[in-house]
């Protein structure tokens, strides 16, 4: 399972979820089949799921939002731990990561 | 016409006289969404370079340029009516300046600026966080989280100017600033 283009790619193993490279794609349409993705591995019956995101370089604003709407999902199952690693390599991830603990208090995020 | 202006007003009426300026036009190029990215980026590199003597500052410097500029410009790539787009940048005062200005639709205009005065009267985190939800359980072709992003995340300062062209159509200028690391070879 992986979708990707000459800037990104987006991969599943077993439990985790792995971002790499810059998204910069045009709105929520356009990360559809990303959403899809993942949020079909949310619903496989793990216990717990990981999204790595210590590859993901760059993620514009809709980018953001399929990362919220994944939390949202998670939220709504409630017993599902949703595991988010960063990166404080990546300025982005310590600015905007931190509303997904927002959103879902029982996430947990670990910016290493 | 006096044009309508939402955001700090001093901003909406700096003089950017001495900065870079960029002119992305239609013809040739067929100008589309990857120029967004790619216009962004150049900006990114040429801005950041004062911040490069601090590896630390020049990432952030990099950073906070780039994701600026490229959500203001995907706005106007996404969100213009057919014609140029002109885009001024540079450090002012220990700030990244930047300035995108395009045509846009009436319809356009009008629900941008129903956004701008709630953004008149709540917090831009809170705002963040409710159009989050919202776009959780509604299908709607943008997220609109570009500006809420750059006020709440990046503590951006932001003005927006409409001013009524002859046509039906509407200027859009939109001025942003953020604060860059205090150490510049400038």
């Amino acid at each position: 399972m992986e979708i990707s283009d000459e800037n990104f790619r987006v991969w599943a193993e077993r439990n985790q979820v792995y971002f790499d490279g810059v998204f910069r794609l045009a709105g929520p349409d356009a990360y559809a089949p990303i959403y899809s993705l993942i949020s079909g591995l949310l619903h496989e019956g793990h216990k717990q799921v990981t999204f790595n995101l210590t590859g993901l370089e760059f993620l514009n604003s809709s980018g953001i939002n399929l990362l919220a709407k994944l939390t949202i999902e998670a939220r709504k199952m409630g017993d599902l731990l949703l595991v988010i690693k960063g990166t404080n390599q990546y300025p982005w991830q310590a600015k905007s990561l931190p509303n997904l603990k927002k959103l879902h208090p029982l996430i947990d995020l670990r910016l290493g | 016409m006096t044009p309508t202006v939402y955001g700090k007003e001093s901003l909406a009426g700096i003089s950017l006289g001495s900065a870079t300026r960029l002119t992305l036009s239609d013809g040739p190029l067929q100008l589309g969404w990857k120029h967004s990215g790619m216009t962004a980026d150049f900006i990114a590199e040429v801005m950041a370079l004062p911040y490069s003597r601090s590896r630390k500052d020049y990432t952030q410097a990099h950073h906070d340029i780039g994701y600026l500029s490229n959500e203001l410009i995907e706005n106007a790539v996404k969100f213009r009516q057919p014609g140029e787009i002109l885009i001024e940048a540079g450090i002012f005062d220990g700030a990244f300046l930047i300035r995108v200005k395009n045509t846009i639709d009436g319809v356009t205009s009008s629900r941008f600026q129903q956004l701008l005065h709630r953004l008149q009267s709540k917090d831009p985190g809170e705002l963040l966080l409710e159009q989050i939800e919202t776009n959780a359980i509604s299908a709607t072709s943008g997220s609109g989280l570009g500006l809420l992003t750059l006020l709440s995340d990046y503590d951006a300062k932001m003005a927006w100017a409409f001013e009524e062209n002859n046509d039906q159509r509407i200027i859009l200028t939109t001025t942003a600033a953020v604060a860059m690391p205090p150490s510049s070879n400038l």
